[in-house]
């Protein structure tokens, strides 16, 4: 019997995989703010998944083909003016779900598995996946390296970014589509839902560390396998569902860093009210040093 | 020797619909050129065509002697501060360093040279010390130099600024000030926007009044006077002190 017979085995190895896969893609959703988007690419991926289940081909063809419709969809909107991109992503991601769901129900006897689509099944992933995992995870690395400056160009300065002769548009489908590819990778370990929790939960945790990309990038891998190893641990000892206790874990690892960035920010607050100046004046501090000692604050 | 900047009755503007007609301009290297207008006049609109963003409906453009999509990534830009995302984990140094991707590639790593020309150009605006620093805990001005720091490191022969002197402090405005004498000096052709018209007269060599369509182009002394600032902003009624 080989080491890669046990499923615990597997398991771990494809949480190390999916977490690191996770980390990586999560500081460009988060710092992009497209946190939302990847929600609608989570919940578009789920028909994708069930279509191929049915169908009889490769699940991840499946949510990858649903996921890279959904991507060029939003990117299209995303370019429209007068368009409200984030209302249309929200109806495309409550009407993937849905007809996911309508596919689950054409098919009797399917509804066992739904729950392995939706939150994972970890321990029954195969060292074919384990495979698929591990190449996605160097193809991702490559390009997001590569990539790596007119990424950071488009996201931080896009008129500047259009002026030094980038195409953003392009870029932007370049990122689009990393991001599906990771969705679509990391469902067996978490799930077509739960997957969101793997990606934005370690890089926005990481954000709140550190103010320097390699920094907040290395943090966000260690967040995203952490949670991962010890989300299966919690859940072989007190048989909990995986998915479920690795996002819960990823869940925790955001909290924390929060709590902990809001009491490394309260003891600069109170310094900055000098002992002479006894009555404050409220809202009015030395102009625009007083944004650093502010947390940065992800949001969608 | 060739014009930095030529356009003849140029139009530009989005979609077909032109937003400012009439444009005639001639920049030489190492002379600077203020835009002068209201809001909604169409001077971001006339940096963007210059850039190559905004296409050119009518007349002869030229950038650099090329048309300006030819010439798009040659030309320096300093966006207004607000356009950027201050949430971004980038340092002062970071952002310079952005201004020397064309020198460098997109994927060779930085050289010795292009760390020496990032720390330069952060010294020539007065911020090497804040070399470190997240670009979005700067304050509004130090955020205009260290953009104006990026374009420097580029070393541009035409240099587009958006309104570089809005919400910016008076050691900010010194610096940059500056930094732009410097560059003409040294040969750089500049087209800075502005509404303020001590800016337009202490550093444009030419003013360029425009609202909708181009109302006069010269020196400061011929074209900043209330007559010709009363044709350009319209009967509203111009109180200016010169």
């Amino acid at each position: 019997m080989s080491w890669w017979d046990d499923a615990l085995h597997r398991a771990t190895v494809e949480v190390i995989l999916a977490g690191a896969l996770g980390g990586l893609v999560g500081v460009q959703v988060v710092l992009r703010r497209l946190s939302f988007f990847t929600m609608a690419l989570t919940h578009a991926t789920f028909p994708g998944v069930v279509a191929a289940s049915i169908i009889g081909v490769n699940l991840l063809i499946g949510g990858a083909v649903a996921g890279g419709i959904i991507a060029l969809g939003v990117a299209a909107l995303s370019r429209r003016r007068g368009q409200d991109a984030a209302a249309a992503t929200g109806v495309l991601l409550s009407a993937g779900f849905a007809l996911g769901a309508g596919l689950v129900a054409t098919q009797s006897g399917f509804s066992r598995d739904l729950s392995s689509f939706l939150v994972g099944s970890i321990l029954t992933v195969s060292t074919t996946d384990l495979a698929t995992t591990a190449v996605v995870l160097a193809v991702v690395a490559t390009v997001l390296l590569v990539c790596a400056r007119p990424l950071l160009l488009v996201g931080f300065d896009r008129t500047g970014a259009q002026a030094a002769g980038l195409r953003t548009g392009a870029w932007d489908i370049v990122l689009l589509l990393t991001i599906e590819i990771v969705v679509v990778t990391v469902v067996p370990a978490v799930g077509t839902i739960l997957a969101l929790s793997l990606i934005v939960a370690p890089a926005a945790a990481a954000r709140l560390w550190s103010d320097r990309l390699p920094v907040i990038t290395a943090m966000a891998v260690v967040f995203g396998v952490g949670s991962g190893l010890v989300g299966l641990w919690v859940s072989s000892h007190w048989n909990v569902a995986a998915g479920a206790s690795i996002s819960l874990i990823a869940t925790a690892v955001l909290a924390v860093s929060w709590l902990s960035s809001r009491l490394r920010w309260l003891p600069t607050q109170l310094r900055r009210i000098p002992a002479s100046a006894a009555p404050a004046v409220p809202g009015r501090s030395d102009g625009g040093s007083s944004a650093a000692a502010r947390p940065a604050v992800v949001t969608q | 020797m060739d014009s930095a900047l030529q356009y003849d009755g140029v139009s530009v503007g989005y979609h077909g619909t032109p937003v400012l007609t009439h444009v005639d301009l001639d920049l030489a290297a190492g002379q600077s050129l203020a835009l002068v207008g209201p809001n909604g006049a169409g001077k971001s609109t006339l940096i963007k065509s210059v850039l190559g963003l905004v296409p050119v409906l009518g007349g002869t453009a030229s950038v650099l002697g090329v048309s300006p999509a030819a010439a798009r990534g040659l030309a320096g830009y300093v966006p207004q501060t607000d356009t950027l995302d201050a949430d971004f984990p980038v340092s002062a140094r970071q952002v310079v360093m952005m201004g020397r991707y064309r020198e460098i590639g997109w994927w060779r790593p930085a050289r010795a040279a292009d760390r020496r020309a990032v720390a330069e150009a952060l010294d020539r605006v007065g911020l090497a010390d804040r070399a470190g620093h997240r670009f979005g805990t700067l304050s509004g001005g130090q955020r205009q130099r260290v953009l104006l720091a990026r374009a420097i490191a580029a070393e541009p022969r035409l240099l587009l600024l958006d309104e570089p002197f809005n919400g910016v402090d008076a050691v900010s405005q010194e610096a940059i000030a500056g930094a732009l004498r410097q560059l003409t000096a040294a040969g750089t052709a500049l087209v800075l926007s502005t509404h303020d018209l001590a800016v337009a007269r202490d550093l444009a060599d030419l003013v360029c009044l425009v609202n909708g369509r181009q109302w006069a182009v010269g020196p400061p002394a011929e074209t900043l006077t209330v007559a010709k600032l009363r044709e350009a902003y319209g009967d509203r009624g111009v109180l200016v002190e010169l």
